[in-house]
């Protein structure tokens, strides 16, 4: 099994890093947590109702970029995947949007330093790193595709000096006008079949952007159909080709990173059942999942996540089972807790400027984001499968 | 508006699938909405058309065809309000256990997690069937819904567990988690390959679904088979195959097979009954590797620098007890999960285990004859009944080759020496001896 280390080695081998940013040395620990939990629990609380209406807090992500929350789990900012995670935990806390757009710019992040190319990691990706550019991820269908669960939707064809890349992907969040996003297309050969997929950096103003239909909540997380149109896409935008193997290099870390949203969204649960005790308690106790069950199972996955945020490139498979169980059983609680913290509220819970309903919405929304709950337990009965010879014709007698 | 009929003599209306959302352009219905009447063909939908819901264009549609129905997964057969007993796994020792505690209490809600469709069969028959022209059919005793019905258990088939947190009394499972009163590990063990064998190219026998599979593969006539490992499971799949009518070699790692197990004496009738049923006994070796030939045979390199080609690889290179849910719940193991040897509880409240998952005093045990009494204990002590407890015993073990049987007894030790009682053509009778007792006697 090789170690986080050895990847690292072979991955400075292969494209030696530009000149890396020093790290901030005000980017300890604790004044991350510090800063990330400020912003939290001051502008960001005020703006959760607005956000989730369709405010995009760029300036927030700003903010949350300079405490260093957008960077800390970059290699070249010590790899501080636990860090990150509780970040993103402080701000779902207050409004899961923001932490989803956070774990959007985080995974883009990853690429562009996992990359390797130079041309996307340089000023670029401290640019990003600092939160003074922006970009998402569009890998929800290239993940799904991977998984066998559904088509490719991106093709590309191979031209002179790089590929040509046309199709639509029908939402893709934390892009527009003048950012950008990680994306995968799937390389057409002869007889139209895909021999193999390259991940590459979209940059949104050679796309088409179109408005999305609404959704029921988190509405501020600047979510756009992509369209394209024969895009050239040359050495300087790659982000790995193949894109298989890096994608499976990566794939406990992104996974793991979206840990932070549903647990922020529990804690705030949480949070709203406290609220109440006091004045409720002496009903809310015939509730189930009260504050204690809730709060118990929330400590116990939470040093869970903290524990596998410490490996996070390891590539055996019973660690990547474990990263899928415990990202499934974020999006079980945070379900869970966002339900029950809006019984325990009752009808003060249920207004529209009231935080329980908005955070079941996001609990919704963290079940559902891929890795949805139903392809997380896919994937783990996949992944528990014993692989066999196929049972087609096993060669000649 | 209505649907209208279709007349244009393209034949019914076709339905078809927008990848991206998954939604359904039904040509009868159209999409009135973008300005498509009902009964618009999808070839007359012009090109800058967009998918109503998601807004891909045309060409990201496809015909749709309806999937095989998922076939429904057994459900709870009455209102299970208290959580009852779960047991994960749907072997002989998931179902002993099962049985045994509907034996005891007609009322306990009972759930049984398994990987598997739940088939009961007896698992030594899968190293014996091949000779005998049974198949899958013949091997399945009953299905999983038929016992679970009997049982009156709810049956959660095709389910992984793969989380386990004892401090809540909660199993995570693959389709959803569940909560317990006890809970019975009993997901046995697993075929471990070892490293340079690919998954892919060689075939292991540990449970009906593989075997069932590899059936299918050899039922296409005969073919030269290769069975790596030379144990138990190993000779007597060797056996089976050969008396099937396939050409078998079996790949040893001593120059007699079984050499942990048998003395010398005992290895070379057994060595001498498999090749009297055509099998052709190649050790001492070791395969290094295996690849896919030109011809499809894969090519077995062995460690002396030689190589072989077969048509089907078997690999019988023993088992190992997965670790990772256990390990994950902090439950103490060592080669197995962890038990006492009178309660077969593990080192979690409320949780017990049987069967080949275990390890007492740190070795496995994966034979069939401890299991139903392993059940028992758990049962009783599920149900808080008093029992005197379980008390191992090294269970007689029989080799079920046909052309050389052994059986057995005692607690046989690698490397002490056997002493020969009765030598003839006809029967060997040998024996192990410590401070002037018998402690292991075969019979061959």
């Amino acid at each position: 099994m090789p170690s986080a280390l050895a990847l690292r080695q072979v991955e400075d081998r292969v494209a030696p890093a530009g000149p890396a940013a020093p790290n901030r040395p005000d980017w300890i620990d604790a004044a991350v947590l510090a800063g990330t939990t400020a912003i939290a629990d001051g502008p960001l609380s005020a703006a959760a109702g607005a956000i989730d209406r369709g405010a995009y807090p760029l300036d927030l992500l700003g903010r949350l970029g300079e405490t260093g929350a957008l960077a800390v789990h970059l290699d070249r900012h010590g790899a501080r995947f636990g860090l990150a995670v509780a970040a993103m935990q402080a701000a779902s806390r207050a409004c899961g949007a923001t932490g989803f757009l956070m774990w959007c710019h985080a995974v883009c992040g990853l690429y562009l330093e996992q990359s390797g190319n130079p041309a996307l990691t340089g000023a670029r990706l401290d640019d990003h790193a600092a939160g003074r550019r922006f970009g998402g991820t569009a890998l929800s269908n290239p993940m799904k595709a991977f998984a066998g669960i559904e088509p490719i939707l991106l093709r590309a064809r191979r031209v002179t000096g790089g590929y040509r890349v046309s199709g639509m992907l029908p939402w893709v969040s934390h892009i527009g006008p003048g950012q950008y996003c990680g994306a995968i297309a799937g390389v057409v050969g002869p007889g139209d079949t895909i021999g193999h997929e390259i991940m590459f950096l979209l940059a949104c103003d050679r796309a088409e952007l179109r408005p999305c239909p609404h959704f029921s909540g988190m509405e501020g997380t600047s979510t756009w159909g992509l369209r394209l149109d024969n895009l050239f896409v040359g050495e300087d935008d790659l982000i790995a080709d193949p894109a298989r193997p890096f994608i499976g290099r990566i794939r406990g870390a992104f996974i793991l990173l979206q840990c932070g949203m549903g647990l922020g969204v529990a804690e705030g649960s949480l949070a709203d059942m406290g609220a109440v005790e006091e004045t409720l308690g002496h009903v809310n106790q015939f509730l189930d999942d009260r504050p204690d069950t809730i709060a118990a199972e929330l400590a116990e996955l939470r040093a869970r996540v903290m524990q596998l945020a410490e490996t996070p490139y390891e590539s055996s498979n019973d660690y990547l089972i474990d990263v899928l169980d415990a990202r499934a059983q974020v999006s079980e609680l945070a379900l869970r807790a966002s339900q029950s913290a809006l019984l325990h509220q009752g009808a003060r819970g249920y207004l529209m400027s009231a935080a329980p309903q908005r955070r079941i919405r996001e609990a919704h929304f963290v079940a559902i984001v891929t890795p949805a709950l139903k392809h997380l337990r896919w994937e783990m009965a996949r992944l528990s499968r014993e692989t066999l010879p196929a049972a087609t014709d096993g060669g000649r007698a | 508006m209505s649907r209208p009929e279709p007349t244009d003599g393209l034949g019914p209306w076709q339905q078809f699938l927008c990848r991206a959302c998954g939604l359904i352009y039904d040509e009868g219905e159209g999409d009135p909405d973008s300005g498509l009447p009902p009964g618009t063909r999808f070839a007359r939908i012009p090109e800058d058309w967009a998918c109503p819901i998601c807004g891909v264009t045309k060409s990201d549609f496809e015909p749709y065809r309806r999937r095989a129905p998922v076939a429904p997964v057994p459900v709870a057969l009455g209102p299970q309000r208290r959580p009852g007993a779960v047991i994960v796994g749907g072997g002989i020792s998931g179902w002993s256990v099962a049985a045994a505690i509907r034996a005891a209490d007609g009322q306990v809600p009972i759930t049984l997690v398994t990987a598997c469709d739940g088939s009961l069969y007896h698992k030594p028959e899968l190293s014996v069937a091949l000779g005998r022209g049974l198949g899958p059919e013949a091997l399945r005793r009953e299905t999983g819904i038929a016992a679970a019905a009997r049982l009156g258990l709810r049956l959660m088939a095709e389910t992984v567990a793969v989380g386990l947190a004892p401090a809540r009394h909660s199993l995570r499972t693959t389709r959803g988690p569940l909560s317990y009163t006890h809970l019975v590990l009993a997901h046995g063990a697993r075929p471990a390959l070892p490293a340079g064998l690919d998954p892919a190219l060689c075939w292991r026998v540990n449970d009906l679904a593989a075997w069932s599979s590899l059936h299918a593969e050899l039922a296409r006539g005969s073919r030269t088979v290769a069975v790596i490992g030379a144990g138990m499971v190993g000779c007597e799949l060797a056996e089976d195959l050969a008396r099937a009518g396939h050409a078998v070699t079996l790949v040893g790692a001593g120059a007699l097979p079984l050499p942990e197990l048998l003395p010398e004496p005992a290895g070379r009738r057994l060595r001498a009954g498999l090749e009297g049923v055509g099998v052709t006994y190649r050790g001492p070796s070791l395969v290094s590797g295996l690849s896919r030939r030109a011809d499809g045979r894969i090519a077995l390199a062995l460690s002396d620098g030689t190589s072989l080609a077969a048509a089907t690889v078997i690999a019988a290179t023993g088992l190992a007890t997965p670790s990772r849910l256990v390990r994950g719940a902090g439950l103490a193991f060592d080669r197995g999960i962890v038990v006492d040897p009178a309660t077969l509880r593990t080192s979690g409240p409320d949780i017990f285990a049987l069967g080949d998952c275990i390890s007492l005093d740190g070795r496995p045990c994966r034979f069939i004859e401890p299991i139903a009494r392993q059940a028992e204990v758990i049962a009783h002590t599920i149900l808080d009944r008093e029992h005197p407890g379980y008390a191992h015993a090294a269970p007689v073990i029989r080799l079920k080759t046909r052309s050389a049987p052994i059986a057995l007894h005692g607690t046989p030790v690698a490397g002490l020496p056997w002493h020969v009682v009765e030598e003839s053509p006809h029967r060997l009778a040998m024996e192990q001896r410590q401070g002037g007792d018998v402690t292991a006697w075969l019979a061959a």
